[in-house]
């Protein structure tokens, strides 16, 4: 995309553009949650037990999914985006068929039934042993510790409600839409099917997050060598965000006048208290964890300690964002991908990689090379944050996202496109390196 | 304006950065934490955090974009939205996609130094209005929503080309739905 950006290939019909994006963006959420989703189940398999039986189920369900969502925007030319607003997908202008709308939709019901039953058998698995106010950690709050609730159970706990409380929304788009298509209703309010779409798409990223984070919590202490262990600051923490997260994703409507003034406030209020809990506390505690402990700084705790570090620097830069009054410059600029990306992939992504690579070492108990790791982490690093900086310093020069080509006024949209492409290389790189050497350990792990 | 939200970015991004660092290479030495130490460090970080937001909040929340009722707009504009070109006229313009071809305006002229609002409306998908200045800068922006008119209310001081362009992803050809605002006049002081 940042190649047909820059001005390379102009002969490249825009519906390729549009359609990879919109893969691109829906892959990306779905790759990374279920991964997320995948590494906390593991995990959590050493305090209580999630079903292997749902989780397969779920893993199958998901791969149907993909391939619906392959074949409607690689074939079908589906180019809607990620968040599909509400009524674009049946306006195509001749871009893509029925059958790829039709496809988009079957796959989010699939992904959406799939997702439900991997995060409810997280929580019944978790129910088995903790009873809910246990597994918020509320016995915390008026100065017990019996039982014991490791972190990630109570991040579990919160992170699973959200994906339940964000699928609701998803299920009500699909039956309000599926009831005007096909059931003759009349024409859906675009204004509450776009907060129901918002209200469900950040929740979803934001838990993404959240299941990075908790692989922060569980792993880093084997790299340290100090425990993190639940107190009263990490319940408050995590209840807060359970709220707060509800109410954040109406910075994503800043730009809809006709949104009533009092929910547009709540959105900055929200958006600038949810990073409070995050900050103060998991951030925070992630440098005590580390300030003076001895980490033997092998690529598993590299990955997790600069994951922590991109959700901090892209959370300041999404704060800027969600602060109305900047939002009418920078709403849908490219300042939008730049922070989204930086929590993403230099964030959960980070975590994530760290998590795996964590398991594959420990499972195969093989000596680390660690200048490898080194130049692995250097690359993903330089790449990552180069690609970053070509976003923002667009997106702060009024540079629209999603446009397939600028026009010329815009000299400053090919020109960080094209210096992004070096930065993306390096990127490549760095994945490539990680994926051959983890695949590696991994396919030895299965022979032993 | 987007000058002051980047340099502050950059600034906070190398300060987490660097606090990183510092804390990373701490990590080899030993140390024992003095965790009444680290309470009181991070009560200060929450304070310090807390007044931060309370003055951001403080300075922005007054800056809303949304219209206020008190203020009597001197030019009404009226923008509809479609697949893929925006129409801007001083009458109603095309009430629906049959009569676009009849009522479509590309560009409208307004004169500097009076309030503009432009009630911006769409006849198919959302779109975003965004006004960019002739130096090729968003000045303000709003969103096109079906079944909705959104009023965006615009004091312009220079005169000059200000290109519209959709900022609402809407489509195959969205980088290429474009509209014209001529302002006219002397400039404001």
């Amino acid at each position: 995309m940042r190649t047909l950006q820059a001005g390379y290939f102009p002969a490249t019909p825009p519906e390729w553009f549009y359609a990879v994006m919109t893969l691109h963006g829906l892959g990306m959420v779905g790759v990374w949650f279920v991964a997320g989703l995948a590494a906390m189940s593991f995990l959590l398999t050493k305090y209580v037990r999630p079903s292997l039986t749902v989780s397969w189920i779920a893993l199958g369900m998901t791969a149907v999914g993909v391939l619906l969502l392959v074949a409607a925007t690689l074939v079908g030319k589906l180019g809607v985006g990620w968040y599909f607003l509400y009524p674009l997908p049946f306006f195509s202008e001749g871009t893509w068929p029925d059958w790829a709308t039709a496809a988009l939709f079957i796959a989010l019901g699939v992904l959406g039934v799939a997702w439900t039953l991997w995060s409810g058998d997280v929580l019944r698995a978790i129910a088995g042993r903790y009873r809910l106010r246990e597994a918020l950690g509320w016995h915390y709050l008026s100065g017990r510790s019996d039982p014991e609730v490791p972190p990630i159970i109570i991040i579990a706990t919160v992170s699973c409600i959200g994906v339940l409380a964000g699928l609701v929304a998803a299920v009500v788009i699909l039956l309000l839409i599926g009831w005007e298509v096909l059931g003759g209703g009349a024409a859906n309010d675009a204004l509450l099917i776009k907060n129901l779409t918002f209200y469900f798409g950040h929740m979803l990223v934001n838990i993404t997050m959240y299941f990075g984070v908790a692989l922060v919590y569980e792993i880093m202490p084997a790299y340290t060598g100090r425990p993190w262990k639940t107190n009263t600051l990490v319940v408050l923490s995590w209840n807060t965000v359970l709220a707060l997260v509800m109410f954040a994703y109406l910075h994503h409507l800043y730009m809809d006048f006709a949104q009533p003034r009092w929910l547009q406030v709540l959105g900055q209020l929200s958006s600038y208290l949810v990073s409070v809990p995050a900050a103060v506390v998991t951030i925070f505690s992630t440098l005590v964890l580390t300030y003076r402990s001895q980490t033997r700084w092998s690529l598993a705790p590299t990955l997790l300690y600069l994951g922590v570090m991109g959700w901090a620097i892209g959370g300041v830069a999404a704060m800027i964002d969600s602060t109305i009054s900047v939002n009418q410059l920078f709403h849908n600029t490219l300042w939008v991908p730049a922070h989204f990306h930086t929590y993403y992939l230099m964030g959960v992504v980070l975590m994530t990689l760290g998590a795996v690579y964590h398991l594959a070492v420990t499972l195969t108990a093989e000596v680390e090379n660690l200048k490898r790791s080194r130049i692995m982490a250097a690359h993903l690093v330089v790449g990552g944050y180069g690609l970053m900086l070509s976003f923002y310093l667009a997106g702060a020069d009024s540079v629209p996202r999603r446009f397939a080509a600028y026009p010329a006024e815009l000299t400053s949209g090919p020109m960080l496109a094209g210096i992004s492409l070096v930065f993306i290389l390096v990127l490549f790189g760095g994945l490539g390196l990680y994926l051959w050497d983890t695949g590696r350990l991994c396919a030895r792990a299965l022979r032993a | 304006m987007t000058t002051i939200p980047l340099l502050l970015f950059l600034l906070s991004a190398a300060i987490i950065a660097t606090v990183f660092a510092v804390v990373a290479r701490s990590s080899g030495q030993e140390g024992a934490v003095d965790y009444a130490r680290v309470n009181r460090l991070r009560g200060v970080f929450l304070l310090s955090l807390l007044v931060i937001l309370g003055i951001f909040l403080t300075l922005t929340l007054p800056r809303l974009p949304y219209p206020v009722e008190a203020a009597v707009p001197e030019r009404i504009v009226n923008v509809v939205g479609r697949q893929f070109a925006f129409s801007l006229t001083e009458g109603p313009g095309p009430e629906s996609l049959e009569n676009w071809d009849r009522d479509f305006v590309p560009d409208v002229q307004v004169p500097a130094g009076v309030l503009v609002e432009f009630r911006v409306r769409t006849l198919d998908v959302n779109h975003g209005f965004g006004i960019y200045t002739p130096e090729g800068r968003v000045l303000a922006q709003t969103q096109a929503m079906p079944g909705y008119v959104n009023r965006l209310r615009v004091r312009f001081d220079e005169p000059g080309t200000y290109n519209v362009m959709c900022l609402e992803y809407c489509g195959l050809s969205h980088h290429a739905m474009r509209g014209v605002i001529e302002v006219v006049g002397e400039a404001q002081p």
